[in-house]
């Protein structure tokens, strides 16, 4: 881990400062997870780490429309057991319960996680070619091992799997980031933070440089919704995904009336299926409305060498998320 | 043998030192002036090191100095059998392995250290032709005539064989992923080089380092006090104590490199990739008829290391016709060296499967196949067993399991939207001694020392000696002290081989025989407690001698009177002729129910039956713990773990232990061991054969069995995971 | 693959601070450069050794240690910013009274074999035990506690251990209550 300078913000307004006024490569630090893991491997070479964490960004509220306003330093402990979060959203617990451990889900924060880097072993590796990295470099992951990596939103440049559950669950949900920068306060929708790689995968998202996540909205509940949220990994717990589908659906006279569907651990962003999302509504909640849902979910599933057998295990996660989801639909 | 202590469970009298944070592991050694080392790694697999760039990483703060080929004192190489790899760092700038140290940099603190390591670039003549692993290759390696057996004629035996099989089964590569990172801490005090080392073996290290650096051995001292674990991979020194030994001679201070875990995986060992072939043919009633069994096993180009396969099957069956073959294939990755019952753990797993795709052939129930082949005498030496009891170990651990209720047919036991596999197979491991010394010194507090240059590496070995003592004198564990982990002491085993309990507790009972021979000396002798007493009619009692009138002294007591400090005693003790009487092997059976759910491809090991047959167990506690961390470190093998080399350039992808993937909390099934309690006299006087490894023989390949049972997929190609097995 | 090039030139300037924090009880004052982890500084600075790194990327939970009560990973920690927490590691578990019921457990237990997993297993169990948030059945148990990984794999008496704990600690729930 190289040296860097270090400051510590007191509010929004001193972490946007600090990172502006500095022309030193800067990187914010909240829960740590990410940034110190990867500038331990020289991977991230931050010149300026500017510590959020004693921003005023930790609650969890009920807006008034509905919906479910989070502050960015949220840990994922306390996200996951929050009573509005437990009540209202189920599947975001699940989700962020079935992510990392118990002390990095007490380290790692809402906003964080939303930025938290790919587990590509190459981009992990600084004597690998990785774009995402070392922009132009190329991409060892294409011709490399790859058993791990994405089949869906990947590009010739990058197949880099996006290691998220909790985003998976947010993708299904709808949410809206609240981001603040010198030019103010904006926000954009979840689904359009989150970059393709396409030819450039080392740009991930949409926050400028020197803009932070200060909220995260979540969409009101889907009403009567059951869901359901599935993550298969080689080991029980403590892994990343190989696949894991999200799921919300609300049933009425066994006809799908709403139904929510996002992937994990097979795309290079949270991968919400909006085609099959809207393939499922006024279907009836069968087998066979979910069958065509997951051909249509992963129609463009482009698989490489070693992790082909994730476009099957992809359905399957869909299949029976879908299934559980229905369930708890009727259950409820 | 009817026995107080030895035999009973009790906790472990390290155990709170370890749960207090008081142990003092290698990496947790300070001393002042102390330097950090960190290597820097090449990440080539295969050329030479043309240029090192390293004005940066001088610059910086608190660097001291960087070491490197012309940079490094010079020095001698140790054997084969002494160390883990025979190269010395920085001989030469030939790169053989991705990982291989090209530089260490030393500096104040380890954040300087490994800062500055970073900045180190390096420019290098890559050459083609890189070998990347066996399993990536067709070419066969070079053939060991000292690993051929052979005997009758398995080849005819097996042409006219009625029934026959013939697969081929390979495992990947796996590491050790001990906890404790390869580490070492190394000191020059007026020529003497003084080490700690997270060692298995502080005897043969400080011999390796003596002749390395062409010391005297008594300039030499090794101390590993607690280890956080090696499973083989720290019996014997890799480079990185070379060369922070030679890093702390050239800058006249003490230095210490722990090795970051990517390093550790790349270049502190692993066991090695195999490739086996299993012919077997049998009559219609599962008689074994003829045995092949021909393994190549991978190396690396610096150290000619032998991971021998088939050395278990010409014991382990009841067979006339059995044939072994071993190649050896050098590749462009680190050394590998023994991993938990190296060789076999391999050989056994191939063995158990092959026999379970015979008794499928055959319709037979695996476990009667295996009941029909028993080898009621070793039939590669033709001794009796000294203590084989595998047969109670097949009918006690079936009967815990419910195996009767088996249905043969694969998938055809569901339970909701899982499949249940049922697979079982036999476990083995040989049960070895050597030589050994000890000494013992009573002291006038009334407490115990016990000392004896081998180490625990977590096995319990600190626990063992101290209940052997306390059996023999009486004294209670809370006073009696053990050291182990010092080259100074008398040296002890390895601890490897599962031989330290067998090796190392006659040797401490022989020199506690020895103590209390002085003590009486003592207490018969002039002013003594015993003053004209004819010695031999003293007792040992509870910590105190006794008469033939009752008349009892503590041993404190007796020292006291004389203004005695302490007596000793140094025992040894060896092997005597039984292995020319008897074969010394342990047996045991693992049963194993999968839990296979297709429509998730989620595959799970749901529960575990064992019954190991390890004669004695000196503390069942602490035995059976080890069993139980076999079978979990077997499911790793069965279903996860696997090193994987880039087959471009054999590069290490996964060096670390979130893309390595071991057992969790979460995978462990319901395990229940069962230990007979056979003691087994011939070995030694405790009737102990020792237990640190036969748990990982067989339990992979009852896995396999399993998901076989489960699924009908036959993998022969292991880690099974999940895209091996699932339905598309 | 190639080597990258990459600017060795380095800006920062490594600048040594002072973190002022409660380590088991006692107000500590560390003067380090931000680039260090609370691993290293308990270890290397503070000479509290009972702490371990095994993998240095929160990947092992070998390094687990309390932040103002919660279970963390203190190699992904920098020490800079444990400014007045309070951090208690496993040289603060056991009281004057004697062992945390936690290690007695784990004595009596025999839930662990080399040792150095230990006191990160104990930190989580500790934590997760007076964490009402957390189930109480095995399952839950086992869950929650798979951040700590034993090579040696003694997880059955973990378990165990982890169990009959809880039933020694006031202010842990007993088994198969709901939270």
């Amino acid at each position: 881990m190289r040296s860097f300078a270090f400051s510590a913000a007191e509010n929004v307004d001193q972490a946007i400062i600090a990172c502006e006024s500095n022309n030193a490569e800067a990187s914010y630090i909240a829960g740590g997870t990410t940034l110190i893991d990867l500038v331990k491997l020289d991977v991230m070479r931050p010149e300026r780490v500017i510590d959020l964490n004693r921003l005023p960004l930790k609650e969890v509220e009920r807006l008034d429309d509905g919906r479910l306003r989070i502050g960015a330093l949220v840990s994922n402990t306390d996200l996951a057991h929050h009573p509005l979060v437990t009540e209202h959203y189920p599947l975001l617990s699940q989700a962020l319960l079935a992510g990392a451990s118990t002390q990095l889900r007490n380290m790692a924060t809402t906003a964080g996680n939303i930025m938290q880097r790919t587990r590509c072993p190459y981009f992990r590796d600084v004597a690998a070619a990785c774009n995402k990295r070392d922009p132009g470099s190329g991409c060892d992951a294409l011709g490399g091992i790859n058993r791990m990596h994405a089949l869906l939103g990947t590009s010739e440049h990058c197949i880099a799997t996006h290691p998220s559950d909790m985003c998976v669950a947010m993708a299904a949900l709808g949410a809206t980031l609240t981001l603040e920068g010198p030019n103010g306060i904006r926000e954009i929708a979840f689904g359009d933070f989150h970059r393709l790689p396409m030819d450039r995968p080392d740009l991930e998202h949409e926050l400028e440089p020197n803009e932070l996540i200060t909220h995260i909205t979540l969409d009101t509940p889907v009403v009567g919704g059951g869901s359901h949220y599935l993550k298969l990994r080689d080991r029980a717990s403590y892994e990343f995904a190989l696949a894991s589908a999200a799921v919300v659906v609300a049933v009425e006279d066994g006809v799908i009336r709403d139904a929510r569907l996002a992937l994990g651990g097979v795309a290079t962003k949270p991968w919400q299926a909006m085609e099959a999302e809207q393939a499922l509504t006024g279907q009836p909640a069968k087998t066979e409305s979910f069958e065509k849902a997951a051909e249509i979910a992963l129609a463009d599933a482009l698989p490489r060498e070693h992790n082909a057998f994730k476009v099957p295990l992809a359905r399957q996660a869909i299949l029976r998320a879908l299934e559980k989801a229905t369930q708890a639909a009727m259950n409820s | 043998m009817d026995t107080q202590v030895i035999g009973h469970r009790t906790p472990r009298v390290d155990g709170e030192f370890k749960l207090t944070g008081q142990a003092d592991y290698t990496v947790d050694w300070q001393v002042r002036d102390m330097l950090y080392g960190y290597p820097v790694s090449a990440s080539i697999a295969h050329g030479t090191l043309k240029t090192l760039h390293l004005d940066t990483a001088r610059a910086m703060p608190g660097v001291v100095d960087i070491f490197h080929h012309g940079h490094f004192p010079e020095l001698y190489r140790a054997s084969k059998n002494q160390v883990s790899e025979m190269r010395l760092p920085f001989e030469d700038e030939r790169i053989h392995y991705d990982g291989q140290y090209i530089a260490l940099v030393v500096a104040e603190s380890f954040e300087q250290a490994r800062a500055a390591a970073h900045t180190v670039q390096a420019d290098y003549h890559q050459e083609e032709g890189a070998r990347t692993s066996l399993l990536d290759t067709n070419q066969e390696g070079q053939l060991l005539e000292s690993e051929g057996v052979s005997r009758g004629d398995p080849e005819k035996a097996f042409d006219e064989a009625p029934v026959t099989i013939d697969h081929t089964y390979d495992i990947a590569a796996e590491s050790h992923m001990q906890m404790e990172m390869h580490a070492t801490l190394a000191e020059w005090r007026d020529e003497r080089l003084i080490v700690h080392e997270s060692s298995q073996g502080v005897v043969y290290q400080h011999k390796a380092m003596a002749r390395i650096f062409g010391l005297p051995e008594e300039s030499v001292e090794v101390v590993s006090h607690y280890i956080g674990s090696g499973f083989g991979n720290k019996l014997f020194m890799w480079p990185h104590a070379v060369a922070t030994a030679g890093a702390a001679q050239m800058l006249g201070r003490p230095v210490k490199t722990i090795l970051p875990r990517q390093q550790d995986m790349e270049s502190g060992g692993n066991r090695p990739a195999s490739r086996q072939r299993l012919r077997l043919g049998a009559k219609q009633d599962g008689t074994l008829l003829s045995i092949r069994h021909d393994s190549t096993t991978e190396t690396s180009f610096v150290h000619p290391y032998v991971d021998s396969l088939g050395s278990a099957t010409p014991s382990l069956y009841a067979c006339d016709n059995v044939a072994i073959s071993q190649r050896l294939l050098e590749v462009n990755h680190g050394t590998p060296c023994p991993m938990r019952a190296p060789g076999e753990t391999s050989g056994i797993h191939a063995l158990e499967t092959a026999l379970d795709e015979l008794a499928v052939e055959l319709g037979m129930d695996p476990l009667e196949l295996r009941r029909r082949n028993y080898a009621k005498n070793d039939p590669a030496s033709g001794l009796p067993w000294s203590s084989k009891y595998l047969d109670d170990c097949y009918t006690n651990a079936a009967k815990r399991f419910g195996w009767e209720k088996r249905n043969p047919t694969p998938g055809a036991m569901r339970d909701g939207d899982e499949v249940i596999g049922w697979g079982m197979a036999t476990a083995c491991w040989p049960a070895m001694r050597l030589s050994c010394s000890a000494r013992v010194e009573l002291r006038d507090d009334g407490s115990v020392m016990a000392a004896c240059g081998t180490q625990d590496i977590g096995t319990g070995t600190y626990t063992i000696v101290a209940q052997t003592v306390a059996e023999l004198s009486g004294v209670p564990l809370k006073d009696i002290e053990v050291r182990l982990g010092e080259s100074t002491l008398p040296a002890g085993p390895l601890s490897g081989g599962s031989m330290v309990t067998a090796t190392a507790l006659p040797a401490v009972a022989a020199a506690l025989r020895n103590a209390f021979d002085a003590l009486k000396e003592v207490a018969t002798g002039e002013n003594g407690a015993f003053e004209g007493c004819d010695p031999d009619n003293l007792e040992i009692e509870a910590g105190a001698l006794v008469d033939k009138q009752g008349k009892r002294v503590s041993f404190g007591e007796i020292l006291s009177q004389q203004k005695l400090g302490s007596v000793s005693g140094d025992g040894q003790a060896a092997p005597g002729d039984e292995k020319s009487q008897y074969s010394f092997r342990s047996f045991g059976a693992h049963f194993v129910e999968v839990r296979w759910d297709p429509g998730i491809s989620r595959l799970r090991v749901a529960r575990v039956v064992s019954s190991i047959d390890i004669g004695r167990a000196i503390n069942p506690s602490a035995a059976r713990n080890q069993v139980e961390g076999s079978i979990v470190m077997g499911i790793g093998m069965a279903l996860t773990e696997k090193l994987d080399y880039d087959p471009r350039d054999g590069r290490l992808i996964n060096n670390n232990y979130a893309d390595y993937i071991v057992p969790c909390h979460a995978d462990m099934p319901e395990i229940d061991v069962e230990l007979p309690d056979n003691p087994d006299y011939t070995l030694n006087e405790f009737g102990a054969r020792g237990v640190g490894e036969i748990g990982l023989t067989g339990i992979a390949a009852a896995i396999g069995n399993a998901v076989y049972h489960a699924t009908g997929k036959r993998i022969r190609e292991f880690p099974i995971t999940l895209e091996k097995v699932m339905d598309t | 693959m190639n080597m990258k090039e990459y600017s060795t030139q380095t800006k920062a300037v490594e600048t040594e601070t002072t973190v002022t924090l409660t380590v088991n009880g006692e107000p500590r004052q560390l003067r380090i450069p931000p680039n260090v982890v609370l691993l290293d500084a308990l270890r290397d600075r503070l000479g509290l050794t009972g702490t371990k790194k095994g993998c240095d990327h929160g990947q092992c939970g070998a390094c687990t240690v309390h932040i103002d009560g919660q279970a963390i990973n203190s190699c992904l920690t920098l020490a800079v910013m444990c400014e007045g927490r309070e951090v208690t590691t496993i040289e603060g578990l056991a009281s004057d009274a004697g062992l945390h019921p936690v290690q007695q457990a784990f004595l009596e237990n025999d839930a662990y074999q080399c040792g150095f997993c230990t006191p990160g297993q104990m930190m989580s169990a500790s934590a997760m035990l007076e964490d009402e948030r957390i189930g109480t059945d095995d399952a839950a148990v086992r869950e929650a506690m798979s951040g700590n990984i034993c090579r040696c794999g003694a997880y059955k008496n973990i378990l165990a251990a982890i169990q009959t704990a809880r039933g020694q600690m006031p202010t842990a729930r007993k088994e198969g209550e709901v939270s």
